[in-house]
């Protein structure tokens, strides 16, 4: 059903029917445009047919690229950003949904916009237009590609120092002394971070974000700013940097606001080389401000979206982490990505083939150590933590240490002499203690959180296997062949749901939230277990269980 | 006879400014050939046209000052049937922009505040205790959740643009007489606005104060209405005025020839862009007291010297010009003084961090001068069109539709269902 441009005409007289050929086989057809009022002019609109359309193409509204930047809802294309064109798949002819799209640019956007009521709209995305600005102006030479801030937003202007990385030609906005900068550092890794060069940064707060309408054009805009907003120590040490070595420093003007950020490359800093294919090639230094996108990396954002101000808490912990098996090194993770600070990880395994199906390693690191594995693939991804591995056995890891300076204590091993180690060490320091363990198949699994005045041996009886859901037959658990090495069967799949519950429990005595002792389990329905094997059944407290997929319990630490 | 206060103040100025604006003034009218001030006004048109229109353009509409008003008024009603008060005992003022004409719009989509001062005749109600008076208007307002703070109430009207700022207040003189003399001690009724003099209740130290909002709005009228344009200039540009066709205005608008007006309002507008614009922190910018202090006392004391102006773009530029030098400084710290309070110091706060609030104000005065300079170089009016409007935040025009062409009625296909957001 293709488009009837008379009745379309008809329908919209200021469309002008002739047909202009636009690149990739697209057709556009000019509109009509009124007499503007002063400052509110643009050259041309068209209404453009892609090709594919109507079928698999949407129609849109091009405006002429001096829309762009001066008139909000305009992409870096000329493209028009309003819903209009419902698309294939609700039943309007293609007359119709051009039409609606014409009406669509003259009632959302023309009119208003020639009434003044869209002047406010730059600010409602204003990292939108900004990515255009920094799009328009980027060039394969620019001595900075981008910056990543680490740090939340100052509450007063600061004049601090920043590290480029090259070859990336990053800027991450903090010094060796942050553990952020060399963690971030770390994440990007050798290839792309083999060089580090000192830039300085004048780091602005701001009240508001800024806009096409009110962002620094030129050096003097930013020289204005920078003298209102720098003290006059400020502002002569940002000018007049001294130089370690000679030559001249790269200097940015960091502007943020607590949701977004912008920054300009200013203009005198030292020459750029860049690494070609056929060897090094030198550019001249900037003659205008260069805009750059600054993304965030501090961890109230990467963690947290904003949305979670326990991070800052988090960012201050240190979690003891005894085991980095199946359950331990995706719990790891999970602790890593919620943003707790410090994490001692220790294992004194290294991983089998037999791990790499339900671990988070995989075979690229089959016979490495376990926590030094699981550190460096952690610490990589998630620079808003630090995983530090201890590689040697829990016991001997309690023999050699306190649990001085730990916040709480995962035991994820399952094993009893740990756990008895565990209970000495916090008769010296008390200290939070959650104890985690799975059952074969993971039938059920369980999560014991201790405050730090509550043990777990009581009157020396391990309440272990007291706890679980099933009586298990002798011969559930299967020793490898060949070897003495004993094994629970279960799937990772299985699996997810009890670390998912040890490391929200985990996080909620990171964060405080559970301040007695509590004993939860994930105990799955007898379905399930007659999946497993026939002979099977739930004990007398797990039995509601046992009509659901799986239900989580909660009983009293006895 | 000596000169007078003000009048030393701006040859203080004089002697300590940085820049001469005036003197950009006079050699854009010298590079034509004036045969009569006429033709100064007709040299100077582009600018006075360019300014005219941004003082229009930042002027809040008459339907929001009158709901701002509906909105006093209901306050005040709501008071006097909750507190039991008499009618006659209790009377509504605005007080502060709203009151001298100099109330703007801001540059964002924010809201703007309204001050009004509700006064209430203290023989005729049975509060003594500053805080208990206070407390008490701010119970009756409860309904409306009203935030405290520390001379008012805080009125978020749901829905309209502007904020209520809610001054309790008692007139000076029926505060009991030895509260009064607590109070006068430090804050002196300025006798010329004797009259008009109240007690507010400071919150911070839970005692009287003295203010003076209606003294202020006179001493702002009566100096403006002192003439500093010449005569036959005045006349010219009124009448370039009428020849240009500019819009009739609302009442509330200010005419360019009202020089002072204009230039609090327009100096006002200039200090929210740079605000808005990030050159000047928004916790330490020139508060708008400060401004109008300033520029009334600048223009009181060029009164005073017999200084004219053969239009008001000079008179604009001289403004810009002395205003940084007006502010005193006396035995290190920083002065702006109430011109009804004695002893009241507007910038007191300027004196109590560390310069911040001061090294704002001396950048804003350097941005604006620098500013003025740049509408002052353009040649041609089409490029001071474009930098007067650019200045001052006025990139585009507010005043209605151009003309979109086709407004028939045309054939409309059924809306489509709206659409949902996936996560991902």
């Amino acid at each position: 059903m293709s488009l009837d441009v008379a009745r379309l005409w008809n329908d919209f007289p200021d469309l002008l029917p002739k047909p202009l050929s636009r690149a990739r086989g697209a057709t556009a057809f000019r509109l009509k445009l009124p007499s503007f009022p002063w400052g509110r002019d643009f050259a041309w609109a068209e209404l453009v047919l892609p090709y594919g359309f109507p079928d698999r193409a949407v129609a849109k509204i091009m405006l002429s690229p001096d829309a762009v930047l001066r008139i909000p809802h305009v992409e870096d294309s000329g493209a028009l950003c309003i819903e209009g064109d419902p698309g294939p798949g609700f039943g309007y002819s293609a007359n119709d949904r051009a039409l609606l799209l014409l009406l669509a640019y003259q009632e959302k956007f023309l009119e208003p916009w020639l009434a003044g009521d869209l002047d406010g709209d730059f600010s409602t995305e204003p990292l939108n237009y900004w990515y255009i600005k920094v799009a328009q102006a980027r060039s394969h030479t620019d001595p900075v590609r981008a910056m990543w801030v680490i740090d939340e937003c100052p509450t007063r202007p600061q004049v601090r120092e920043g590290l480029l990385v090259l070859p990336s030609r990053i800027v991450i906005a903090g010094d060796w002394d942050m553990p952020l900068t060399g963690r971030t550092i770390n994440s990007l890794g050798a290839a792309r971070a083999s060089q580090q060069i000192r830039v300085l940064i004048a780091d602005i707060p701001l009240s508001h974000p800024l806009t096409p309408a009110t962002w620094p054009r030129t050096v003097a805009d930013l020289d204005q700013l920078l003298n209102g907003r720098l003290r006059p120590a400020q502002r002569a040490s940002f000018r007049h940097p001294l130089r370690r070595r000679g030559g001249s420093v790269h200097r940015i003007v960091l502007l943020r606001h607590s949701t977004c950020a912008f920054a300009y490359l200013l203009p005198g800093g030292p020459a750029t080389v860049i690494e070609l294919e056929r060897g090094k090639k030198t550019y001249p230094p900037l003659s205008a401000p260069l805009p750059l996108r600054v993304h965030r990396l501090d961890p109230a954002w990467t963690v947290g979206r904003d949305q979670h101000p326990e991070v800052a808490h988090r960012q201050t912990q240190h979690v003891l982490v005894l085991g980095a098996g199946a359950l331990g090194s995706p719990v790891v993770e999970h602790l890593a990505k919620a943003g707790v600070g410090y994490i001692t990880l220790v294992d004194g395994d290294n991983l089998a083939p037999a791990n790499i199906g339900r671990h988070l390693l995989g075979a690229d690191t089959i016979g490495q150590d376990k926590a030094e594995a699981v550190a460096r693939q952690v610490n990589a991804a998630q620079p808003a933590s630090h995983v530090t591995p201890m590689v040697m056995s829990a016991g001997k890891w309690l023999d050699n240490n306190t649990l001085a300076g730990v916040d709480l204590v995962l035991d994820l091993t399952g094993e009893p002499d740990v756990r008895w180690q565990v209970e000495q060490a916090r008769r010296l320091h008390p200290c939070p203690l959650l104890i985690g363990w799975m059952e074969p198949y993971v039938a059920a699994a369980h999560v014991c959180s201790l405050p730090f005045d509550t043990l777990w041996l009581q009157g020396n009886e391990d309440l272990m296997g007291k706890l679980g859901a099933v009586d298990w037959p002798d011969d559930v658990i299967r020793q490898e062949p060949g070897c003495s090495s004993r094994f629970q069967s279960y799937t990772a799949v299985a699996a997810a749901y009890a670390v998912a519950m040890v490391a929200e429990n985990a996080l909620k005595m990171v964060d405080g939230a559970l301040p007695g002792p509590r004993l939860i389990s994930w105990v799955r329905g007898q379905h399930y277990l007659n999946a497993q094997r026939s002979d099977l059944t739930l004990r007398d407290w797990a039995i509601p269980a046992a009509p659901h997929d799986g239900l989580m319990i909660e009983r009293s630490f006895p | 006879m000596p000169p007078s206060k003000n009048a030393n103040l701006v040859l203080n100025a004089e002697r300590n400014r940085r820049v001469r604006l005036v003197e950009a003034v006079a050699s854009l009218s010298k590079g034509i050939a004036l045969e009569s001030y006429h033709d100064q006004v007709q040299a100077l048109g582009p600018w006075a046209r360019e300014l005219n229109y941004v003082n229009q353009h930042i002027t809040v509409p008459q339907d929001q000052i009158d709901n701002a008003a509906k909105a006093y008024h209901s306050v005040a009603r709501r008071l006097v049937s909750e507190l039991k008060w008499p009618d006659d005992a209790i009377k509504v003022l605005p007080q502060g922009s709203a009151s001298t004409q100099t109330l703007i719009r801001s540059p964002d989509r924010s809201k703007f505040d309204v001050d009004a001062v509700c006064q209430v005749d203290l023989n005729r109600i049975a509060a003594r205790d500053p805080i208990a008076f206070f407390d008490e208007v701010g119970k009756a307002l409860e309904p409306l959740e009203p935030t405290r703070k520390n001379r008012c109430w805080n009125v978020d009207f749901t829905g309209d643009p502007f904020y209520l700022e809610f001054t309790p207040s008692v007139p000076l003189d029926t505060v009991p007489t030895v509260v009064r003399e607590a109070v006068a001690r430090r804050y002196i009724p300025v006798e010329q606005y004797r009259s008009t003099a109240l007690a507010v209740v400071d919150n911070r130290t839970r005692q009287w104060k003295t203010s003076n909002p209606e003294g202020m709005t006179k001493w702002v009228n009566d100096i403006a209405q002192r003439q500093l344009i010449r005569f036959v200039a005045l006349e010219a540009a009124t009448a370039l005025n009428k020849s240009l066709s500019i819009e009739p205005v609302p009442d509330q608008e200010v005419e360019i020839t009202d020089t002072l007006k204009v230039a609090i309002r327009l100096f006002k507008r200039h200090r929210d862009m740079c605000v808005y614009r990030q050159k000047i922190d928004k916790e330490f910018k020139p508060i708008s007291i400060i401004i109008v202090t300033l520029l009334t006392s600048c223009y009181a004391g060029l009164a005073d010297l017999g200084r004219t102006y053969g239009h008001p773009i000079e008179l604009l530029a001289d403004l810009a010009d002395l205003l940084p030098g007006m502010v005193v400084k006396l035995n290190g710290k920083y002065r702006v003084d109430n011109p009804t309070v004695e002893g009241e110091n507007f910038a007191e706060r300027w004196n109590m961090d560390e310069g911040e609030r001061y090294e704002a104000f001396e950048t804003w005065c350097d941005i604006l001068a620098a500013d003025m300079r740049t509408i002052l170089a353009a040649t041609d009016p089409p490029e001071i069109r474009e930098r007067v409007r650019s200045v001052f935040g006025c990139g585009a025009n507010n005043s209605g539709s151009g003309g979109s062409g086709n407004l028939q009625p045309m054939r409309r296909p059924p809306s489509p269902p709206p659409k949902t957001t996936g996560l991902a």
